[in-house]
Formats: C-alpha cells, structure tokens, sequence
C-alpha cells in the first residue's frame, strides 16, 4: 500500500550511477534538467541552492546525506520567505547499478497530508511556485 | 489548484487543517488551539474555504468545519508531474553523458599499440 504523505518516482536511466550522481552535485549538470542557475555544495550540511526557470522562484536547502555514487538526500524551501525554515520538505534520490544502467529512486516527503506531516514543516513559498509549474504543464526546457 | 495551494502555504492553516482531518470541529474548537484573535482564525478558515480545502456547515450560529482530502490528493499529482517532467530530462542528459562518455573510452582502448 503507497503510503498518501509521500511521492514516489522510479526511472531507469542507461547511464551508469556516477554518471546519473553528478546531476544532482555539479551545478553545470543540474541546470541541464533543473533550473537557469545553480549552487551547490555536495557535502551534509552543504547548499543546495537552484534558481527556477521562471528567476523569481529560487529553492533552497541543504543538503542531507550524500553516498556516492548511490544516494543524495536534500532539503528545500523557498528563498525569500522568512518564516520557511530549511527542510520545508525533503528529497531522497537512490541509484541501484541495473546492468549498464541505473535504477533511479526519487522520494518526496513531507507533503501536506496533515495527519501524517511533520511538526514545523513548511510549503510557505514551495506550494505556490508548483502551482504554477503545474499550470503551464511542466517545467520549461532550458534549450 | 493555485488557490488551494496558496492556502497552504501558511503554518496556521495547514494546523487547522490537521485538526479538521479527521473529525468536524466548529470555529470555537478550532480558534482554542491558537493564541491570535477569533478575527484572525475566520479570516483563515475564510480562505481555506474559499479555496476549497475546507467545508463549512452551518447549524444556528455555529459553523462547522472538515477537510476536503480531494484537494490534497491533487496537490500530491501535481507534485507527481513536477518530478516526472524533472525526471524526463535527467534520463534524456544522463544517457547522451554516458553515450559520450562510451565514444571517448572506446576510442582510447582504439589508441592503444
């Protein structure tokens, strides 16, 4: 049974894990599939800082864990709003070796199903700015 | 959707929302879990309502309140979409790096005497 307070997202990627790992810890990387601009510290405690496609919209957290060339945990709010603290909401990537390729494992925590949602968690800034990526559909490409 | 959104995305609302979870309290029960004003929570379960999170029934002068867990099952999709677009892209970046990456390795072992 799925749990409700979370999203689960599974893909397989023909791409070996180090390669599908530094997407998520080089900035140059990132911004292929993720955003306009990026900073990132790949190290627990480390920012995880990505100016969205539409500029005024700027996540920003931490990073958690990191296991090369397996797993990346972070964090993120939104920039701009005082009152989100970080790790508004978490994100837990896994990469599984699956022949030449990867097996990639994303989960979403700390949606707003209120019985099953942490104490102090918060979707102030986040919330909004997916609602208008939904809108329009998906986020715009880059290229 | 971006109403209901917005709605949330107040730490006071997103409480009341929990308490009206599983069970329908009135605005009395509701306010008595915070320190602001009763002006203050109407105004929020105003806009929750408004933006359809939240059900009103009203019985003489008292009003009732419930969540509507549609909405958030919605919301859950939405974020869905977000990451499967996000997700799409990754594996189209990821698999032309390791197509590149494949090219220059079996070039090199080429090289060699």
């Amino acid at each position: 049974m799925t749990r409700s307070d979370v999203v689960e997202r599974q893909v397989r990627i023909d791409a070996r894990p180090e390669i599908v790992f530094e997407f998520f810890t080089d900035p140059a990387k990132m911004i292929r599939w993720k955003g306009v601009e990026a900073k990132l510290e790949p190290q627990p405690g480390g920012v995880y800082r990505v100016v969205m496609n539409e500029a005024q919209y700027v996540a920003n957290g931490t990073f958690v864990e990191l296991v090369p060339h397996s797993k990346i945990v972070f964090t993120w709010g939104w920039e701009g709003s005082s009152d989100v603290p970080p790790g508004s909401s978490t994100v837990e990537v896994t990469l599984t070796p699956d022949g030449d390729g990867t097996m990639l494992r994303l989960i979403h925590s700390g949606l707003p199903v209120p019985a099953l949602a942490a104490h102090g968690e918060g979707w102030d800034k986040f919330l909004p700015r997916l609602a208008t990526v939904a809108a329009g559909g998906e986020v715009p490409t880059d290229a | 959707m971006e109403a209901a959104l917005k709605a949330l995305a107040d730490d006071r609302r997103r409480t009341i929302l929990r308490l009206v979870w599983d069970d329908e309290r009135s605005a009395g029960e509701i306010a008595s879990h915070f320190d602001v004003s009763r002006p203050a929570i109407s105004q929020h379960l105003a806009v929750m309502k408004g933006a359809g999170l939240i059900a009103e029934r009203r019985e003489g002068t008292f009003r009732y309140y419930s969540a509507h867990r549609e909405r958030l099952e919605e919301i859950k999709q939405m974020i869905e979409s977000f990451w499967d677009a996000g997700l799409g892209r990754l594996k189209r970046e990821a698999e032309r790096d390791e197509r590149d990456a494949r090219r220059k390795e079996s070039r090199k072992v080429r090289k060699r005497p």
